[in-house]
């Protein structure tokens, strides 16, 4: 089946006026599948990663899943850093949201471990208007790149995303079964 | 054409006055100051987040311009992103512009051309920024007209430009719109140096009084008159009317947005009731009898709110007529019988008419509508709040803030009332749950029963900064040792609680920042309070200096601080300004630590004034919602090219060191935004113990609250004397891992000579 492509997500504010909108991921693996096919992915945790329960986890939690399946470095922006600190994890990097996506822009960027430009960027946690500003701009001004918004309010101007998941059960269903499916492509 | 121009030029500024050469700029066009900003921009990228796709401006459209697609007309997605910064900051100039042009002209008719500029004993540099950029030392009302005609004569080209077919590049959009936001600077300075001079606000004194501030703050049992807007002359005419019926006491007079500010400034005994976000909720309480509309950021359906509300409702400006008749040129007790019998709402041009129909209104309507003023009970919310289960989420989706309303008004049905009311911190006040909730909830009212009613105090706005203030602090400023001078401006569109403003402000001031607050953001900073119930404007200093609290006024006086940073290099470093904006802009951009914060933007008037500082030198925060601005301005940190002009050798030094890091950027929280604020501060011209201090402020706050050491420490240690020496084993360490090198300190860096200017090198030197 073809999947749909996002105009309405959760927030209206989020709204696509124009031509060219998300690839809606409802299924994870094949979510599990973009991840494992990229080259140098990055992730980039929003603070609701911190602040936003799942069950009886943080989102951070899973989040932290998604990224060592692949070994996907972090970029930890907002105020991120303090709590992977308290779980003992250090990110690769901390730029806030705005500047990370500057640098993302630019092709010829190290990237955040030095092995040239990241092709393919997750995205959790950010605020979700900010995010969409942020996938706009990557959309414009980013054709190098791909990215993929894992958040349940879903995102129009990523290359990626989700359909707009109200239940907390799905949302987490959704998450543990990325987690679950990753790896498959690769092996 | 140009030597008519010139001839002309030098009769408006009176070439001959001898107070100062005239520099290389007098009164600039449009492309005077075009290399100025291209250099900006060579260092400061344009980053542009686009909301639309598409372009829909001319007939040709709508084109798609994603990919690589361009307009049929040409234009690309960056130029037209660039174009709309431009018409939106012209937006806000003009919005400035017309403000200015109203109040001087009214105070011309009442006072006459020829009415003194004198800002008092403290006050001789009277307008730094009109000196700066027009070469005019103001003497009169009528020599503040000439500034206002010189931004409307630029206006019209900057307007012309934005037509399709017109310019095409985005840097040259970018330089426009740098030109439209330093016209509102030399706007905005004209209005509020006219209001003080004309209506004898407070000047060279820095203890103002503290005022009520807060919803709660009004006395019910008065009549009360509600002004909203950012034009206070129709609200000084109420207060004088008031005074010359000896009724001053007897009735309540507060203010929504910055005419509170500056009716606060002329009547201590008027009260603040809010910023912006406040005005639909406090309407929707009834407390008003009678509403007065100005201009500027008033939401658009007041005239159906005071309806609702059954308070009368009289519109003051040509700006917003709202349709509705223009009662100008009829008899005062006609419109008073129409306004209390019929109901009926008027337009009235005429302040001093205006007044008396406000005043006299609000005195037969108040004994009549006791019964509307009261406010929601928790019992009535609850039984408001019935048909809520949470579960429909519609409101949640619709709220440009995305606020879990849902959960708020379903906990309020069973008598809960703890999450609206944290809910209530953070809303804008802009209605859209209502309107979406398919069970026609309304939350607003709602908000009553569940938001605190308390008093606060702010002090009021104080207008410009005292040259013997820049004398004390010019040289710590300049060498670093004082950490940095913030202003937070601008609108209440916050991302989080409203109380945010205020811990940012104290950090800042206990770190002893200088802190200057103008706008809606110096309301928002008084909103809260410490244990022993005091807010900032009662703990900290009110004088311009190290760790100060200082509202300079309404957004208008935003102006005095950018002011501030001129009279720096001017009277404390000696450097002359009159019609020399590079040479200002280059020693604020190298030596004056100052950055500004709009925490919650939301209108084009603080695009204006942000886009304005930039060209000024001054690096903007923004709050998340500044996203929808939709362009920022950034380096690339590092990786640029930092090589300025050692002032002294004369020869072009790398630096090395990304400093001011970028010049408009967002941030996503307040923690993110409490140290990007301070790391905005570092200049290059700080010396070894000023940026020891600098960094002291940057580690402590990176550690408090995002935890270990910053790791762009490597970019702004430039010798080891530099590092603090509370964290030196640790960040010798860290400096070590990163592979730091040591860099050069310029005592007298310049970015003049690394681009083609008028300005020699020489000038920079005193
Ligand atoms: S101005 Fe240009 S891009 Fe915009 S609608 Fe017209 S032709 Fe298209
Ligand atoms: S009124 Fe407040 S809660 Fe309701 S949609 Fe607007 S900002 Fe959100
Ligand atoms: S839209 Fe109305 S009924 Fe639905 S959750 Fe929101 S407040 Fe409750």
């Amino acid at each position: 089946m073809e999947s749909e492509t996002m105009v309405m997500p959760y927030y209206k504010v989020n709204v696509l006026t124009g031509t060219k909108a998300a690839k809606v991921i409802a299924d994870p693996a094949e979510g599990a599948a973009i991840i494992d096919r990229a080259k140098n992915p990055l992730y980039i945790f929003g603070p609701e990663v911190i602040a936003t329960p799942v069950g009886d986890k943080l989102l951070i939690d899973y989040a932290l899943k998604i990224a060592k399946a692949r070994d996907i470095p972090i970029c930890a922006t907002a105020h991120v850093k303090k709590k992977m600190l308290e779980q003992g994890v250090v990110p690769d990097s901390t730029y806030d949201i705005i500047e990370i996506i500057h640098f993302l822009k630019d092709k010829e960027w190290s990237g955040v471990r030095g092995k040239g430009y990241h092709d393919l960027v997750l995205f959790t946690g950010v605020r979700c208007d900010l995010a969409e500003r942020g996938l706009a701009t990557l959309k414009h001004f980013a054709p190098h790149l791909k990215t993929y918004a894992i958040c349940r309010r879903s995102h129009p101007n990523a290359d990626f995303a989700l359909p707009v998941i109200v239940k907390e059960e799905k949302w987490r269903d959704y998450l543990a079964g990325l987690i679950g499916a990753l790896g498959a492509f690769k092996s | 054409m140009q030597k008519m121009r010139d001839a002309e030029i030098k009769a408006i500024i009176r070439a001959e006055d001898a107070w100062e050469p005239v520099g290389p700029t007098p009164m600039p066009t449009l492309t005077e100051l075009r290399n100025w900003d291209f250099r900006l921009l060579n260092t400061y990228e344009p980053f542009y987040a686009p909301f639309c796709d598409l372009c829909c401006l001319c007939t040709y459209g709508k084109c798609d311009l994603t990919g690589n697609k361009k307009g049929a007309c040409g234009i690309d997605i960056a130029s037209q992103q660039a174009r709309w910064i431009l018409i939106c900051s012209l937006m806000g100039t003009a919005a400035h512009g017309a403000h200015g042009r109203h109040m001087i002209d009214h105070l011309i008719e009442k006072l006459g051309e020829d009415k003194k500029i004198d800002l008092g004993s403290q006050v001789n540099v009277e307008a730094p920024i009109i000196r700066t950029v027009m070469g005019l030392k103001p003497k009169t009302l009528g020599d503040l007209r000439k500034a206002i005609e010189y931004v409307e004569r630029e206006m019209i080209h900057l307007v012309s430009a934005t037509h399709m077919g017109q310019e095409g590049d985005y840097r040259d959009f970018e330089s426009k719109a740098f030109h439209a936001g330093m016209l509102d600077h030399v706007a905005l300075e004209a209005a509020d140096i006219a209001q003080i001079v004309g209506y004898g606000l407070p000047t060279s004194v820095a203890d103002t009084p503290l005022v009520d501030l807060g919803w709660g703050a009004i006395d019910r049992t008065k009549p009360t008159i509600v002004v909203v807007g950012h034009n206070a002359v129709t609200a000084n005419a109420i207060i004088d009317y008031l005074r010359s019926n000896d009724l001053y006491d007897q009735v309540e007079v507060g203010g929504l947005c910055c005419t509170a500010h500056d009716v606060t400034r002329y009547a201590g005994g008027a009260k603040v009731i809010g910023p912006l976000s406040r005005q639909r909720f406090f309407l929707k309480a009834g407390l008003a009898d009678v509403v007065v509309t100005d201009e500027q950021c008033v939401v658009t359906d007041i005239p159906q709110l005071a309806k609702a509300a059954g308070a009368a409702m009289i519109a003051c400006s040509d700006k917003i007529c709202y349709g509705l008749e223009n009662a100008s040129a009829r008899e005062t007790g006609e419109i008073l019988r129409a306004v209390l019998e019929e109901q009926k709402q008027f337009l009235i041009l005429d302040p001093e008419k205006a007044a008396e129909v406000i005043v006299r209104a609000a005195l037969e309507l108040a004994p009549k509508r006791r019964a509307q003023k009261q406010l929601v009970t928790k019992e009535e919310g609850a039984m408001l709040a019935a048909k809520c289960r949470g579960t429909c989420e519609e409101c949640n989706r619709v709220c440009p803030n995305l606020l879990p309303v849902s959960l708020g008004v379903s906990q309020a049905r069973h008598g809960n009332f703890a999450k609206l009311g944290e809910l209530f911190m953070r809303c804008h006040g802009c209605a859209k749950c209502e309107e979406a909730c398919v069970n026609h909830i309304p939350i607003l009212r709602l908000m009553q029963a569940a938001a605190t009613w308390e008093t606060y105090k702010m002090r009021s706005g104080r207008g410009p900064i005292h040259d013997v203030e820049i004398r004390k602090v010019g040289s710590p400023i300049v060498l670093g040792t004082i950490p940095g001078v913030v202003l937070f401006a601008g609108c209440s569109n916050f991302p989080g609680d409203i109380d945010d403003l205020a811990w940012l402000a104290e950090e800042l001031a206990r770190r002893k920042f200088i802190v200057t607050l103008s706008g809606c953001a110096a309301m928002a900073a008084a909103m809260s309070k410490d244990a022993e119930g005091k807010t900032i404007y009662e703990k900290y200093i009110p004088e311009f200096d190290a760790g100060c609290i200082v509202n300079v006024g309404s957004c208008v006086s935003n102006a005095h601080v950018v002011g501030a940073a001129i009279k720096i290099a001017n009277i404390f470093a000696g450097l002359p300004n009159r019609a020399n904006f590079e040479l200002m802009s280059d020693y604020i951009l190298n030596r004056v630590g100052a950055c500004g914060v709009v925490w919650g933007p939301y209108s084009q008037k603080a695009l204006a004034i942000g886009t304005g500082a930039v060209r000024w030198g001054i690096p903007i925060v923004l709050g998340p919602h500044g996203s929808k601005y939709r362009r920022l301005f950034m380096s690339k940190k590092e990786a640029g090219d930092w090589t300025v002009v050692d002032g002294r050798t004369r020869q072009l030094v790398d630096t090395a060191e990304p400093t001011p890091e970028h010049m408009m950027l967002v941030t996503e929280t307040k923690e993110r935004a409490l140290v990007t604020i301070i790391k905005q501060c570092f200049r290059r011209n700080d010396t070894p113990p000023g940026r020891a201090i600098k960094l002291n402020s940057y580690i402590s706050a990176y550690k408090q609250v995002i935890g270990g050491l910053p790791d762009d420490l490597q970019n702004f240690i430039r010798t080891e004397k530099e590092i603090p020496i509370v964290y030196k084993r640790e960040v010798l360490a860290y400096l070590k891992e990163a592979g730091w090198q040591p860099k050069p300190v310029l005592s007298l860096p310049t970015i003049i000579g690394t681009y083609e200017t008028k300005v020699p090198i020489e000038a920079t030197i005193k």
